[in-house]
């Protein structure tokens, strides 16, 4: 049985009295206002307005405000910023207002003079029902019917959390298991999940396991929503990896993260998917031990783990993904399986790059190395040749022994000079030697900023802070590219100074690579590239202008590092897997994921043809109409 | 006052965090309590980290009695005239007459445009901002029969209704600057509303910047003391500086340079208790007896 409510009409009913007998309404034990306009010739306050102020003044009672008309909606603040009163109203109120989320309204007009037995009838339906009141009297009239009302069955959230409930999503289906935890539109704790790192989202329900049954619950439930766009989330962090969507699912399994030393000896560890690398470098830190990552300590395991993991310490310890020795993983049929050289030889070398595309990882063992203290350096030179720059940096990184590991990073130059910022590691204790190795860096250009300390791995990513509670809040899509380079050139050092020049990219970054990552044979992992010298990112504000301009330097590359590329033009899987590796993940993702399930990034199709001519057939089918 | 100058006003210019939303709020509450006459918002709408200002100034007027309220300045690309004129109007009655209308022509335009609003030069901002004043005036003046037109070319409008009156004559503050929004401010504004941090010399540029505004005024047919001179100042007793000195620095502004509001920038309810309670009282007790000499 729905919630009843009144119907205020402020065009006919004087402000002050619609404000009391909303209050009124909220006393009687009503369960929502609905403000409206009947007549819109008539002047009449903005019903926005008066909607904050009786949430303002009143405790618990939802509140409708009914739609502008088409007329109207023209002279209207654009949607994008009545979604952001929307939301202020939810952070100040709770979610007390009513929406139409759904495709179907948020509530029901009943008549003025509907008796009980209608009121009932209506009641019944799929949304709550209002009567439109005058006075006082009308509105305990309303309240009388609504206290003879059949209860409600117990539990089930509000009326106005459930009208923001997005379609095709079997609320009331969430697994018990899950139940407590999940977070749907309306729910208090939305705004801290809906969106991550650099990426606005608005999925229809964020799942939250945080064990491996519970994963296998929110898998089984995904596969009942085939249509549903599904994004798995770790840490929030990915750039190319959505992790989160509009309308869609979330499996969020940020809450798993154990971190568990299994052999000492060995420097064996058992990772959940949710732990952070800031977490993992802290956890290790007191054993001596540490296991590269990227360069931000609030990344999740999960992700990059699945990806491949370019960090301060691969040209010494090889790419996170060849510290790993096995895994745990929950299949798009429910399957629990464990992946390693031994077990699942086939898994555990398509999860090595391609994760995403086989299930989701619950847990992963690491075999950690060595590391004491190190040198932490950032440089920044100024320099008025941006291609000489680029290209005396490219010499100085690769000449680098192992222990030495510098990202480059700029952006558009000022007219005359621009400015390189270099910060990463040298993995010695030695103060001389840390100078020595960092030297050739710090010629590049004028030296214009420098800090080098000794510190520890765990410090140097504890610098980045992490997300607490409050979460994600990116707004937008974020724009990336990115490029295997096999050497630096002084081709290529040229078209990247004429990009920077053109303003088009903001951002710019070279990751050397080489060392350990180059030790291990390409087909040993799915993540292909083993030889290039440099990864290389560039961020843009428009991803067709960046496409374009980033498209001119395609010769250069070979290949792309999925974790920085946005770009969602087929090519680009080619790009990240070359033919061979391509087939065989195919092969895999049939036996694996025939339905394929999970397809949010850089998705491997497992029968591409068919697909192909599914959509011929659509077309054809199209054009004989 | 033994002349005709405006009561000077004292307010808060206040973060709207939405971080913890009920925090400013809770400074709007405290600013009433603490009788400061008026608490103000900044306006960002495309700032995620902020809340929307029109629902907190709306939530702050509703859970405050006396503090007048007003945004500081609310951002009008993102926030067309006519429903702004109606929310605006909507809160004045609301509230019992306590709604001012802080408005800026908007500068933030890759923000404004991402977040679907119309991207303007700076000049044409002036216009558009121009064409709404009067617009807005127009909608709240409910005497005049039949509806509101206007060819634009911003906002052209044929024939929507007018109203509601508000409660009270609600002052429209600009937040300007530069010499054109200067002088639409003389000519059509009831306040100016700047920062002293974005004055180009600090308190030295009032002058000049008065100067402009007072010949908008006069080029309008207008009297330059129609103009209220508002003021958003820091904490002048934080970092160790005496309060003395901060009341000395606010009396000079007020005898000098015109200015009648003292805006302060703050999120700390003791920072604003002890402007309410040591500062103001001071500056009005100095102020009006210099006027009365």
């Amino acid at each position: 049985m729905n919630e009843l409510g009144i119907a205020i009409d402020l065009g006919s009913i004087p402000l002050e009295r619609a404000v009391s007998l909303a209050s009124r309404a909220e006393a009687a034990g009503l369960g929502l206002v609905v403000l409206e306009v009947g007549d819109r010739s008539q002047v009449s306050p903005d019903p926005w307005t008066v909607a904050v102020w009786v949430a303002a003044r009143t405790e618990r009672i939802a509140l409708g405000v009914a739609r502008a008309s088409e007329e109207e909606a023209a002279t209207l603040p654009a949607p994008s910023a009545m979604a952001k009163a929307e939301e202020s109203f939810g952070l100040l109120n709770g979610t007390r207002l009513l929406g139409d989320a759904g495709g179907t309204p948020a509530w029901i007009s009943a008549d003025r003079d509907a008796d009980a037995t209608e009121l009932e009838r209506l009641a019944r339906g799929a949304a709550p029902v209002v009567v439109p009141v005058q006075d006082v009297a009308d509105v305990d009239r309303v309240a009388v019917v609504a206290a003879q009302l059949t209860p409600s069955e117990p539990a089930g959230r509000p009326a106005a959390v459930r009208s923001r409930r997005r379609p095709g999503i079997d609320y009331d289906g969430v697994p018990d298991s899950l139940r407590e935890t999940a977070v749907e539109p309306g729910d208090p704790g939305y705004r801290a999940v809906r969106s991550t790192y650099l990426r606005g989202g608005a999925p229809g329900l964020v799942l939250r396991p945080r064990t491996v049954a519970e994963v296998a619950d929110s898998i089984a439930f995904a596969r009942r929503h085939p249509d549903l766009p599904l994004g798995l989330r770790s840490g929030g962090h990915g750039i190319s990896g959505r992790s989160t969507n509009d309308g869609g699912l979330v499996i969020d399994v940020g809450a798993m993260t154990s971190i568990e030393v299994l052999d000492v000896e060995r420097r064996l560890v058992r990772i959940g998917p949710g732990a952070t690398w800031t977490r993992v470098a802290a956890a290790l830190g007191p054993y001596g031990w540490a296991l590269g990552s990227g360069d931000a300590g609030g990344v999740g395991v999960g992700g990059l783990a699945t990806a491949g993991g370019i960090g301060y310490l691969s040209r010494e310890q090889g790419l996170t993904i060849d510290r790993l020795r096995a895994v745990d993983l929950v299949l798009a049929d429910g399957t629990r399986v464990r992946a390693s050289r031994e077990e699942n030889a086939d898994l555990f070398w398509a999860v090595r790059g391609a994760g995403a595309n086989f299930g989701a990882a619950t847990a992963f063992e690491f075999e950690a190395a060595e590391v004491g203290r190190i040198g932490w350096a950032q440089l920044a030179v100024v320099t008025a040749d941006l291609a000489d720059g680029l290209r005396r940096f490219g010499e100085a990184a690769s000449a680098a022994p192992r222990d030495t590991t510098v990202f480059l990073v700029t952006g558009q130059p000022r007219p005359g000079q621009a400015v390189l910022q270099m910060y990463g590691i040298v993995d010695s204790d030695d103060p001389d030697v840390i100078v020595e190795r960092l030297t050739p860096f710090a010629e590049i250009g004028m030296l214009a900023q420098q800090n080098v300390v000794l510190t520890t791995y765990p410090a140097v990513l504890g610098q980045f802070p992490e997300v607490g509670a409050e979460g994600h809040h990116g707004v937008g899509e974020p724009v990336s590219r990115s490029g295997f380079l096999p050497a630096m050139t002084p081709g290529f050092a040229r078209d990247v100074a004429g990009l920077l020049h053109s303003g088009e990219v903001f951002y710019f970054q070279l990751r050397p690579m080489g060392g350990a990552i180059a030790d291990v044979p390409a087909e040993e992992t799915a993540f292909a590239y083993r030889t290039p010298a440099f990864q290389v990112t560039a961020m843009g504000a428009d991803q067709h202008l960046t496409d374009a301009a980033w498209d001119e330097l395609a010769d250069h590359f070979e290949g792309t590092y999925l974790s920085f590329e946005t770009d969602r033009r087929a090519a680009r899987l080619h790009d990240a897997f070359p033919p061979t590796v391509l087939d065989r993940l195919r092969r895999l993702k049939r036996r694996f994921d025939p339905d394929n399930l999970f397809r949010d990034n850089f998705n491997i199709d497992p029968f591409p043809d068919r697909a192909q001519d599914a959509l011929v057939g659509a077309q054809r089918g199209d054009s004989d109409d | 006052m033994t002349d005709d100058r405006p009561d000077l006003l004292f307010g808060t210019f206040v973060t709207p965090t939405a971080r913890e939303p009920r925090h400013a709020v809770d400074l709007a509450v405290t600013a009433d309590r603490a009788g400061l006459d008026l608490v103000t918002y900044q306006d960002h709408p495309y700032q995620p980290a902020f809340l929307d200002t029109w629902t907190l100034l709306t939530y702050a007027a509703a859970r405050t009695e006396r503090i007048r309220l007003s945004g500081n300045v609310l951002n009008l690309p993102l926030r067309p005239p006519l429903v702004l004129a109606r929310a605006a109007a909507s809160l004045d009655l609301l509230s019992g007459g306590r709604f001012e209308l802080g408005l800026g022509a908007g500068g933030f335009w890759d923000a404004i445009v991402a977040m679907g609003g119309r991207r303007l030069t700076p000049g044409q901002a002036v216009d558009a901002l121009s064409e709404a004043i009067t617009l807005i005036r127009d909608a709240w003046d409910t005497d005049v029969r039949g509806g509101l037109r206007s060819d634009g070319p911003y906002y052209p409008v044929q024939g929507a209704k007018r109203g509601p009156r508000p409660a009270h004559d609600i002052g429209i503050w600009l937040g300007a600057l530069k010499p054109r929004m200067l002088a639409l401010t003389g000519a059509k504004a009831d306040g100016w509303i700047p920062s002293l941090g974005y004055l180009p010399r600090g308190a030295d540029s009032l002058p000049e910047m008065n100067a402009r505004i007072d010949e908008g005024a006069v080029g309008a047919g207008r009297d330059p003391r129609a103009v209220r001179r508002l003021l958003n100042i820091p904490d002048g007793a934080a970092q160790g500086g005496s309060v003395k000195g901060w009341v000395d620095q606010l009396v000079e502004l007020a005898v000098t340079h015109r200015i009648t509001g003292f805006i302060l920038s703050s999120d700390d309810p003791l920072s604003t208790e002890r402007y309410a309670a040591e500062v103001a009282p001071e500056v009005r007790r100095i102020v009006a007896a210099e006027a009365s000499s």
